[in-house]
């Protein structure tokens, strides 16, 4: 039994979740996760799989690429490598950080960059560039942890000051007062 | 994963519509501090409250900032002070008014109440005592906010204190001429005054509280606008009970934010957690009005035929939604109609409107009552007294808290303007009918009997 991370990019279009999926299942394949995104017009879906012992990751990912390449699509099938003991960030609180502004080149590489140098983990970023002037056309939302060993006032500080450089308005919240309003 | 609309719209609330958190208070019980030593009762009482409430701005601060949501205001409530200092006389309670002033500046918070009397059935002496000092006290302090209760659905309307408080706002008036009656803007007069209003000028701690609890005060007026608006652009043929649940649905979210903050600042401090008071309370500034909202409802202005339907019907359902956000509701908890608080409803008295008598019928359907309501400076005080008559009767008999704040403004007439600054606003006189004239039914004093409970047309 090996685990495996498949990954299937391309236009979207009807049937693309039933064919991975139906090969998997002739495959005797177990599907343990399954991540599917839209941007714009290009699928993108992520699926961990536990494999049978007769088919190996190699014979899963020929398979899988002549059953996709109909649809123009592209399919990538990865060993899943159980994370390392000393990769554990330790306990965090989740928050929400979102940005407006102006578009330009390189904003999601200048406030990532902060994030990694104070250990933050991003969990989910949506990003929408519209270009132009208007901050409502261009919005950034992070979902991140933020390791209770980062003093979070000094990476607040540290974020305010790169989106005023950037003339981005920023905001960092608790997940949970996101939950709070908007959930029963 | 949050969505990003659940994000966005949460962002506008803040960005856009004012949501904020009004304000959290710290009640405090005070009834330990008690001596007959004067001194020693002024030290008492500025020890427990600068040790129990030092820490609550900056924890206050810090928690709105995690979460994004800003605490506008926090207060302290504590115990009647004629309760706890039923010892002293006037002067001296004048000097308990100023070491709660003291002790309020010291740990930052903009009000502090509790210079309370309950005196619904009968005037004890330490009643008498802090009715007779509130003028100088209120004069003499900033941060301190008195109230006094003079009726209840159970013991009827005490008459006697119903004209002294008429006599005392006129005195108070006096006293702060110089800032339109100033002192009179910190002084609510109360029928079924609830033991743990989170709201100034009426908050105190109950005697049947606990010995420091905190209580969250919500408001919103701007987003249960925006709210509306958002809905009548997207189907413009929406009927009440459409809108009504609309309300409802805000007034959830806002109240949901409060309690969140309260309980986080209660866990913080090793407090309990005790209520919030749902409210829609105003500040003068455009976008945070609940005069707003009745345009956005349909109706020319506040104040107009249609208004006291149109409150109801906000009350209901932003106490419908807060109930269900909440774990625990207390307070006042209904729309605030404070007149010069509010700028939308300020220029609805000013333009002729909304008058005295029909922001009496509307209170008739909410919290509070006649409140920060601009009257000419020659009003009598026997005017006065029966104006809080007639508003406690409205709370005696529907089982409801209602309250006054007048304020005779010296030397100024109906039309004029009267300005309290900040928070507090300004607004233009209302006329009152009778204003200088003598009033011999609330002089003959003496208790009016608590109403029956059944038969209840």
């Amino acid at each position: 039994m090996e685990k495996v991370i498949v990954t299937v990019v391309g236009p979207d279009r009807p049937g693309i979740i039933a064919r991975v999926a139906g090969l998997l299942y002739r495959r005797q394949g177990n599907l343990e996760n399954v991540s599917q995104t839209i941007l714009q017009s290009v699928f993108s879906g992520t699926f961990i799989v536990q494999l049978p012992e007769d088919i190996s990751p190699e014979e899963l990912a020929r398979e899988l690429r002549d059953a996709v390449a109909p649809l123009d699509l592209k399919a990538y099938v990865d060993r899943y490598q159980a994370p390392a003991a000393d990769s554990d960030p330790g306990k965090s609180d989740p928050y929400v950080i979102t940005t407006r502004g102006p578009d330009q080149k390189g904003l999601v590489a200048r406030i990532t960059a902060i994030l990694a140098a104070y250990r933050v983990n991003v969990t989910d970023l949506k990003a929408v560039f519209k270009g132009g002037d208007d901050p409502d056309d261009n919005i950034m939302i992070y979902e991140v942890d933020v390791p209770h060993t980062t003093d979070r006032r000094v990476l607040t500080s540290a974020l305010k000051a790169k989106a005023a450089q950037l003339d981005l308005t920023i905001n960092i919240q608790h997940r949970r007062i996101f939950e709070a309003i908007n959930r029963i | 994963m949050l969505t990003k609309s659940e994000i966005l719209t949460t962002l506008e609330m803040v960005r856009n519509e004012n949501l904020d958190v009004r304000t959290i208070t710290l009640g405090l019980n005070l009834l330990a501090c008690t001596s007959d030593d004067l001194n020693r009762f002024l030290d008492n009482i500025h020890t427990r409250i600068t040790r129990m409430a030092g820490r609550l701005v900056a924890v206050c601060d810090r928690v709105g900032d995690d979460f994004g949501i800003p605490v506008v205001h926090k207060r302290i409530a504590v115990s009647p002070m004629a309760v706890a200092g039923a010892a002293f006389d006037r002067d001296q309670m004048v000097r308990v008014a100023q070491t709660l002033d003291r002790a309020a500046a010291d740990v930052d918070v903009d009000f502090i109440g509790g210079f309370s009397a309950l005196t619904e059935k009968g005037m004890a002496r330490g009643d008498g005592a802090l009715i007779d000092a509130i003028p100088q006290a209120l004069t003499a302090t900033r941060r301190v906010c008195a109230s006094v209760n003079v009726a209840s659905s159970r013991a009827g309307i005490n008459m006697d204190a119903v004209l002294k408080m008429g006599r005392i706002i006129k005195k108070a008036a006096g006293l702060t001429a110089d800032r339109d009656g100033l002192a009179c803007a910190k002084l609510c007069v109360f029928a079924n005054i609830p033991q743990d209003i989170p709201f100034m000028a009426g908050a105190y701690l109950g005697i049947g509280e606990p010995d420091a609890v905190i209580n969250v005060g919500v408001s919103g007026p701007g987003v249960v606008k925006k709210a509306i608006d958002r809905a009548l652009a997207a189907q413009g043929d929406l009927n009440l009970g459409h809108l009504s649940e609309t309300i409802k649905r805000t007034a959830y979210k806002v109240t949901r934010v409060g309690e969140l903050i309260g309980q986080e600042v209660a866990a913080a401090l090793g407090i309990g957690f005790g209520v919030v008071g749902l409210s829609l309370a105003p500040t003068p500034n455009v976008g945070d009005s609940v005069g707003e909202i009745f345009q956005s409802l349909g109706l020319k202005s506040i104040g107009v035929p249609g208004t006291t339907a149109a409150l109801a019907m906000l009350n209901d359902a932003v106490k419908k939604g807060g109930a269900f956000a909440s774990s625990r509701v207390g307070g006042l908890s209904g729309a605030f109609i404070p007149v010069s608080e509010d700028l939308n409803i300020a220029d609805s008295a000013a333009r002729g409107f909304l008058n005295l008598e029909k922001l009496e019928a509307m209170t008739s359907v909410c919290s509070v009552g006649l409140d920060m309501v601009a009257l000419p400076g020659d009003t009598s005080a026997e005017t006065l007294a029966a104006i809080i008559a007639d508003e406690m009767a409205i709370g005696v008999i529907n089982r409801k808290t209602t309250a006054t704040r007048l304020i005779p403004v010296p030397g100024k007439q109906a039309g004029d303007h009267a300005f309290f600054g900040g928070l507090l606003g300004e607004a233009t006189i209302m006329p009152v009918n009778n204003g200088p004239g003598t009033n011999s039914f609330v002089g003959r004093g003496g208790l009016i009997p608590a109403p029956i409970q059944s038969l209840i047309n």
